[in-house]
This record gives C-alpha cells, sequence and structure tokens, in this order.
C-alpha cells in the first residue's frame, strides 16, 4: 500500500477477458492504473496491449471481468461512451476523414452551428488554438490527406486535448515517426503529463518508454505478466518478462566476408522533389545500410529501382550491365526484389492464405499451360514455412490472422522463392514483435552470407548499426555521405541524417 | 439441449455454412419446399399416353426445364461478371453487349436462313460461323471495356456506364430497331431448342460447362489466382509482378465472352433477336453474383456462386408466376433478397472464419 497506483487507482482493470471468436485475446487482467501517470503497456505482437487499450477506449467490449474508472464501474458501448468519460485515443491507423480539413476533423460530429450553417469562423478560430496548444504550425482548413503521419498524430492530440481528455492512449504512436517527429511528441507526452493527463503508452519501443513512462505493465500472450516501476528494473529484464525467456543476441553477430561481385550500382538517379544524383553500389553479401529521416527519399529510391515510380535522371546497372527497370514485374526478372513498408498495403494480399501469398510471384513458374501445380506450390511454401520457422497453423491460414512477424516473413520469403540476389528490405521489423525481430536479423545476416545483395533501409538507428556493412545516408533526397561499420555510431549518423538544413515540416 | 435431434439438424445446417456455397443450396432447397408445397397442382396431358393427370405446379419437368432455361442466360453472364467483381471492377454494360451480340448474331443467321439472301450455305459453315461471330462480338465488346478502362484509368463503373449506352446504340443503328428472325432450323430446333422427351436440356448443359469452365479458370490456373489477388490488393500484386492491366483486361474479354455465349442460346432457343433484348440484364447479371457470394470491394467470390444465385432470383421469378403474384412484385422480392442474401453471406462468413481460429 505504498505506490501511487494503490492509494489513488484511476482506471482499474479487474479480471478483464476479452474473446475474440475462436481466440482469447485478454484472459483475467487485472492491474491499475494511478491518475497522472504515464503508464507503458508492453508486449510482444499478439500479447494483448492494444486489445487492451482499444476496450478503454470503448473500441472493444470486454467478455468479462470489469472495468473501473475513479471507482466506478464503466462499461463503454461505444468510443463516443468513452469519450464522454474523457478517454481518448491516438490510433497509428485512419481514425480522420483524409478529404476533410483539420478543423472539420477536430469538431467532427460536434460542429458548431447556426441552423444548418456551419460556423466555419468559429472552429478555425478554435482548431488553430488547439494546434498551437500542441505546438503544430498548420493551416486549419488543410486537409488531412495532406499531413504526414507525424502531423497527423498531433492533430488526434489536439482533439484529445480539445475533447477535454483525461485519458490518452496511444498506440504505437512512434512507429511511423522520424526520430525529430519522436522528440516532439516526447515533449507532448511530458507537457500532457504536466497538465495531469493519464496517460497510457503502448508500444515496442523500449528506449522511449524508459524516457517517458512512470510504470510499465508487460503482458503476454494476453496474460498479464507484472507492473514494474520503471526506476527499478531495465530493459533486458523487461523484455525477458516480454518473451518469457531470456533474451540472447539482440542482434546477430553478423560475421559478412569480403564483399564479392557487384550485384547492384546506380548512378545519378535524380527525380525531382523526391531525390537528386544518388549513386551508390552494393555487393553481393554486403547490406548496405540507407539511413536518413522520414521524407528523406529513402522508400522513393527504392522504388524508383524496382521500377513503381520512375525517375528522369540516372542509370541502374545489374551486374554491371546497364538495365531499364520500368516495373516490378521487369525488376523480378532481372532478380531485384523489393519488400515494402507498409506490408498490409503493399506487401501481402490480407484475405488470401499464406501459401497464395508466399507463391504469387512465382506462381508463373510453376504452371502448365496456366495450370497452377499444386504439389510444386505446396513443397515451396512448406520449404519457407520450415526454412522461416514461419508460425501458421498451417499454409492455408489467411494472412490476416497472422502476427506481424510471420507475415513480414511470408512477405520476405516470396522474394526468396524467386532466388532475387538483390533484396531491397524497406523497414523489415516494423511492427514486428521482439522475438521475431532478431529472427529476421538473423534471416537478413545469413542472406547475406549466402552471396545476397541487400539494401537495408530502416528508420531505427540501432538497426542500421547493427546490421549494415556500410552505411549510405540520405538527406533531403541526397546521399550525404557513407560510413563504414567501424566508424558508424548513433550520434554520427544522426548528426548526419539532420545536419544539413532542417526541414521545416517533419 | 433436450432433443437429439434437433441438434444433429443443427450440426448439419452449421455444416452446410461453413462450405461457402452451402448456405446458397440450403436457400435453394428451401426455396424449393416451399414453391413445392404451396403451389397447386395443375392437370396437363401426359405425352405418351394422352391422359390427363395431376402434377405440381412447380416440380414438373416442364416448369423446370423453363428454370433451368431462364437460368442459363443470367448465370452464364454472372460467371463473367463475378470474375469481374473478383477483381475489384464491375460491369454494367453485359446486358448490351449480350444485345448487341445477339443482334450481330441475328442478322447473320437471318442472311443466310431460310428466308435471306444465301440460303443455299452450307450448314456447316453458317452454324458455327454464326455463332462464333456472336462470341467473338461479346468479346471485342469486353475487350473495348477492358482496354478503355485501363488506358484512360477511368473507373470500370464509369466506362461500362457509356458503353452500356454505345453498344445498345449500335445494336440500335445496325438493325434499325427491326427484329431479326428466320434462322436456320438446323440451329434452333435443331441444336440449341433440340428436344428430348419434351424438355430442351442444350441451354443446361452449356450453362455447366461455362459454370464448370469459370470455376476451372477461377482455382486451378494462375490467371485466375491473379484475378483474387488483384481484387485483394492490387498494389501488393503488382508488386508482386503480376502485369495487372492485362490481367483485367482479360477478365473482361472473359466477361463478354461469356455474354457472346448467352446470345447465342437466346438466338438459338427463341429464334429471333431485337435491339431491345436483355434490356436491365446489367443489374439482374450483378444481384446473380453479389447473392452468389461475390464481394464488391474485390477478391471473394465463385463461378458455382454465381450459378447458384442466378437461380435464386430465376426460383423467385418462378414462384412469382405459379402463384399468380402481380409480376410488379417481383422487383421488391428481387430487391429484397438481394439485401437479405449479403447479410446471410455475412453471418456464414463469420460462422467459418469462428472455425478457422478455433482450429
Amino acid at each position: 500500500m505504498a505506490g501511487p497506483a494503490e492509494v489513488a487507482p484511476l482506471i482499474r482493470f479487474d479480471q478483464v477477458t476479452k474473446r475474440f471468436p475462436g481466440v482469447v485475446a485478454l484472459q483475467d487482467i487485472s492491474f491499475s492504473i494511478a491518475a497522472g501517470e504515464c503508464h507503458a503497456l508492453v508486449g510482444e505482437n499478439g500479447a494483448g496491449k492494444s486489445t487492451l487499450g482499444k476496450i478503454l477506449a470503448g473500441i472493444h467490449r470486454v467478455s468479462g471481468g470489469t472495468l473501473r474508472i475513479n471507482g466506478t464501474r464503466v462499461d463503454f458501448k461505444s468510443p463516443l461512451d468513452a469519450s464522454r468519460a474523457g478517454i481518448s485515443m491516438v490510433h497509428q491507423e485512419l481514425a480522420f476523414c483524409p478529404n476533410l480539413s483539420i478543423a472539420e476533423n477536430l469538431f467532427l460530429g460536434r460542429l458548431p452551428h447556426v441552423g444548418p450553417w456551419v460556423n466555419r469562423r468559429l472552429i478555425r478560430e478554435r482548431t488553430f488554438k488547439l494546434l498551437q496548444a500542441v505546438g503544430l504550425d498548420a493551416d486549419p482548413g488543410l486537409l488531412i490527406e495532406h499531413l504526414s503521419t507525424a502531423q497527423e498524430q498531433m492533430v488526434q492530440i489536439a482533439a484529445a486535448v480539445g475533447l477535454g481528455a483525461r485519458i490518452v492512449i496511444m498506440d504505437e504512436p512512434t512507429s511511423s515517426l522520424s526520430h525529430r517527429e519522436s522528440e516532439r511528441l516526447f515533449e507532448m507526452v511530458g507537457r500532457l503529463k504536466q497538465q495531469g493527463v493519464t496517460l497510457i503508452y503502448v508500444s515496442h519501443r523500449l528506449e522511449e518508454i524508459f524516457r517517458i513512462c512512470d510504470r510499465i505493465t508487460v503482458l503476454r500472450d494476453g496474460r498479464y505478466i507484472r507492473t514494474l516501476p520503471i526506476h527499478s528494473t531495465n530493459s533486458d529484464e523487461v523484455v525477458q518478462l516480454m518473451i518469457g525467456r531470456p533474451v540472447g543476441e539482440y542482434y546477430p553477430d553478423c560475421v559478412h566476408q569480403p564483399a564479392g561481385e557487384e550485384l547492384l550500382r546506380v548512378e545519378g538517379l535524380t527525380a525531382p522533389g523526391r531525390f537528386e544524383q544518388v549513386s551508390f553500389a552494393v555487393r553481393a553479401g554486403e547490406i548496405v545500410g540507407l539511413a536518413g529521416l522520414v521524407g528523406a527519399g529513402r522508400s522513393e529510391v527504392a522504388r524508383a529501382i524496382f521500377g513503381v515510380d520512375s525517375f528522369t535522371q540516372g542509370q541502374i546497372f545489374l551486374r554491371n550491365r546497364k538495365t531499364v527497370i520500368d516495373s516490378p514485374r521487369h525488376a523480378i526478372q532481372q532478380g531485384v526484389g523489393y519488400l515494402p513498408e507498409d506490408r498490409k498495403r503493399q506487401g501481402l494480399v490480407l484475405g488470401m492464405n499464406c501459401r497464395e501469398n508466399l507463391s504469387l510471384p512465382r506462381l508463373a513458374r510453376m504452371q502448365r499451360w496456366g495450370f497452377i501445380q499444386y504439389h510444386q506450390e505446396r513443397e515451396l511454401v512448406q520449404s519457407y514455412f520450415d526454412a522461416l520457422r514461419i508460425r501458421a497453423a498451417d499454409m492455408e491460414m489467411v494472412i490476416e490472422g497472422l502476427s506481424g512477424g510471420n507475415q513480414q516473413k511470408i512477405a520476405m520469403a516470396k522474394w526468396l522463392a524467386l532466388r532475387c540476389r538483390v533484396l531491397i528490405l524497406d523497414e523489415p521489423t516494423r511492427g514486428v514483435d521482439v522475438g521475431a525481430k532478431s529472427e529476421i536479423h538473423n534471416l537478413i545476416d545469413r542472406l547475406a552470407g549466402d552471396g545476397h545483395g541487400i539494401l537495408l533501409i530502416s528508420s531505427e538507428l540501432p538497426e542500421v548499426l547493427c546490421m549494415s556493412t556500410r552505411i549510405l545516408v540520405l538527406t533531403e533526397g541526397r546521399l550525404v555521405g557513407e560510413l563504414s561499420r567501424q566508424e558508424a555510431n548513433q550520434e554520427k549518423l544522426m548528426q548526419m541524417m539532420a545536419g544539413v538544413k532542417n526541414r521545416s515540416n517533419g | 439441449m433436450v432433443f437429439d435431434s434437433p441438434m444433429q439438424t443443427r450440426s448439419l445446417a452449421t455444416r452446410l455454412m461453413q462450405w461457402k456455397e452451402g448456405s446458397l443450396i440450403l436457400v435453394i432447397v428451401l426455396l424449393g419446399t416451399v414453391l413445392t408445397v404451396f403451389s397447386e397442382p395443375i392437370s396437363i396431358r401426359d405425352r405418351t399416353t394422352g391422359e390427363m393427370r395431376q402434377v405440381n405446379k412447380f416440380l414438373q419437368p416442364t416448369n423446370l426445364d423453363k428454370l433451368v432455361k431462364n437460368t442459363s442466360f443470367i448465370a452464364i453472364m454472372a460467371v463473367g461478371a463475378t470474375m469481374i467483381i473478383i477483381s475489384g471492377g464491375i460491369d454494367l454494360s453485359i446486358g448490351s453487349t449480350y444485345c448487341l451480340a445477339a443482334v450481330v448474331g441475328a442478322m447473320f443467321f437471318n442472311y443466310f436462313g431460310p428466308k435471306g439472301s444465301m440460303p443455299e450455305l452450307s450448314r456447316w459453315l453458317v452454324i458455327p460461323g454464326g455463332m462464333l461471330l456472336c462470341v467473338l462480338t461479346g468479346m471485342i465488346c469486353g475487350m473495348i471495356n477492358g482496354s478503355l478502362m485501363v488506358l484512360l484509368r477511368v473507373h470500370p463503373f464509369i466506362i461500362t456506364l457509356g458503353t452500356m449506352e454505345i453498344f445498345r446504340g449500335i445494336a440500335f443503328v445496325l438493325t434499325k430497331a427491326q427484329a431479326f428472325t428466320f434462322f436456320p432450323p438446323e440451329f434452333t430446333d435443331g441444336l440449341i431448342r433440340r428436344e428430348f422427351n419434351g424438355l430442351y436440356p442444350v441451354p443446361l448443359l452449356i450453362m455447366l460447362l461455362v459454370v464448370a469452365g469459370g470455376g476451372i479458370f477461377l482455382t486451378r490456373t494462375i490467371w485466375g489466382r491473379y484475378v483474387y489477388a488483384i481484387g485483394g490488393n492490387e498494389i501488393a500484386s503488382r508488386f508482386s509482378g503480376i502485369r495487372v492491366n492485362r490481367i483485367k483486361i482479360l477478365v473482361f474479354t472473359i466477361a463478354g465472352l461469356v455474354g457472346g455465349i448467352a446470345a447465342v442460346i437466346m438466338l438459338g432457343y427463341y429464334g429471333a433477336a431485337s435491339s431491345d433484348v436483355g434490356t436491365g440484364y446489367e443489374l439482374r447479371v450483378i444481384a446473380a453474383s453479389v447473392i452468389g457470394g461475390a464481394s464488391l470491394t474485390g477478391g471473394k467470390g465463385t463461378a458455382l456462386g454465381a450459378l447458384l444465385g442466378a437461380l435464386i432470383i430465376q426460383m423467385i421469378d418462378n414462384g412469382i408466376v405459379i402463384f399468380g403474384i402481380d409480376q410488379n412484385y417481383s422487383r421488391i422480392i428481387i430487391g429484397s433478397v438481394i439485401v437479405v442474401a449479403v447479410v446471410l453471406d455475412r453471418f456464414s462468413q463469420s460462422v467459418s472464419r469462428r472455425r478457422l481460429l478455433t482450429s
């Protein structure tokens, strides 16, 4: 009866259980969150942390147990119920109507009006004030679709504050933010805390949790594991609790052999407004990191090489042969594979099963008169299920039902099955839990060892630093430097990434 | 929980619901039972003995034959429409495609028919030639739809809304609003309308062939797999090296082709065509696809579902005739069925999803 949580539990979960058809997402979760604290919810993907957040936000309803706010039992039937009780959630996904302005979105459902006419001036003024409060310098009339993810998140926070939220849930808020944008978010978190807002912070990234949170609750497989005050624990312990076993190596012991033949070279690649004069080479056995802030043009370069977007100048050489790549199909035929940054939108067909997704690019080589050779397909898929240790009930399982890590493994297996020697991996571990993450890292390392040439794009600096043989730094569409593995460290990289002139908006 | 037997029937019903087309078959059996039980008996003359005897108004060969024939046009076109819907598109021009193919075929058969300008040409040339012309016309219409959509990057709804008018307009101009008839009897009574014991099984056979062909294409070939992939996630499909545009054109071409096949059956069965045949068919065909489980968001649907969806619609139509209900009610009833079917489909999906997750 010493900690603040026992004194004044603002939120109390008591035996909370949530069942989805066929699965128990949460089982008998009991713990409490004190008023005014920043409480982290951690766990691997599928541990139930987002589900718990969504129950609090009224998106899901409990199947059993009780939820108490300030001692009174509540049962939110909708997000509206929750927001009436002062609870708001900051999502990663679309929370707004992209075709409406910031102002309209902030006041959606409660637009001030005179008769049927919206009071446009009033919402503009109020929006302006709300945006200022979160430190976002944007025109209230701007359409949401023109905002970056970071800006949209700020608008979500503004919306929460505007509604007078006392409890704000943030679900993986930094997963698509650049370093600097994350910093701004942390400042915002600090400000909210000062205002007495209780924060529930759902994240994978322990580093930031240790910076901004007061206490941390670990969930595993839908069960409550433990709540720890942040100052009396460390990340090793938390990771252990998350995965239920001691972690070995976070990053593989990259044994890089001398680089082999040159597989990919780009010279003076230019697409005005996106990137300019980008030149580099990737050799067999190399992992070339491509670092840069979000918006620096990393994915754009990758997409240009893969033939998704066009470029105006520059050349691509594959194994020293000049090649024109004008479509992904062409790139694949030339042995270039691209793991897109957004696997749900670009990488996988969510409604199809594992087998169909994995074999999709290779299907044309497993047919006779257009008829799919099923035994070949199954053999191929099974071999990658085994090799990559993909955890699914079977290969007929629909992709949607898989965890992020397993989805990502299938997205990667697509290119391995094609024997693409050049692999462009764009954020290969985004939204992937700790265990699967290190498996993917090991896989990337193994691929390089097998003579693949890998271009690794990642927003996580430790990942780029530990995985790459050398690191290219892209700033505002230009390559500003290259660091070898030996000379690279987090500070140097950050300096180079942010070193040149700063962009006004994220 | 007290009685054993209801539990068993429920488990059978649940099992049927879990099968993709099971709920449709359940509905068809139910509809069939209702139509049989509630229809009054009528007297017909027995063909062999010549005596009058009482038969069920619904469950008798002549009525079922008519039902199947009516179903065949819609079902055949719905196979094509389902493919388009799976790929994430829509085709509003199928009724007009069907009409144009029929009119072109009708003019051909009339020209070489008994009262035409060249009645002496060999039947072995005229009949396959006319059928081929019909099918080709449909294919070209479909190819035009697909190509325009891909080249102009306009949503298929808009393109086919336009071609719906254009194709019918061409049919109108070609025929000068006349009906064409007097086809070679070897084509009509000798082939499509060939009689076996008072029944006409050819439309049924062609329908089954088209449905089987469509089903094999969708489930067994790489192109079928691509159709589902594109409907499920077009970007991921392109990133996987699929030639998305080609597949889209292919799918529209197939839809046109089956429209041509439906036109062949119609010509042979009725022996006439004019520029107003198939008016409103586009919505019937889409309705059949949707009732059959095709999802307008793409990625879902089957050829068998298209057939069953068409059958359900025609059974309702048939029931309206049998019960002597005012024809005007048919649209209200069919409209309601579309909505119910989609809701039912969502329910059966949640059942199978639950099974998938628990296994």
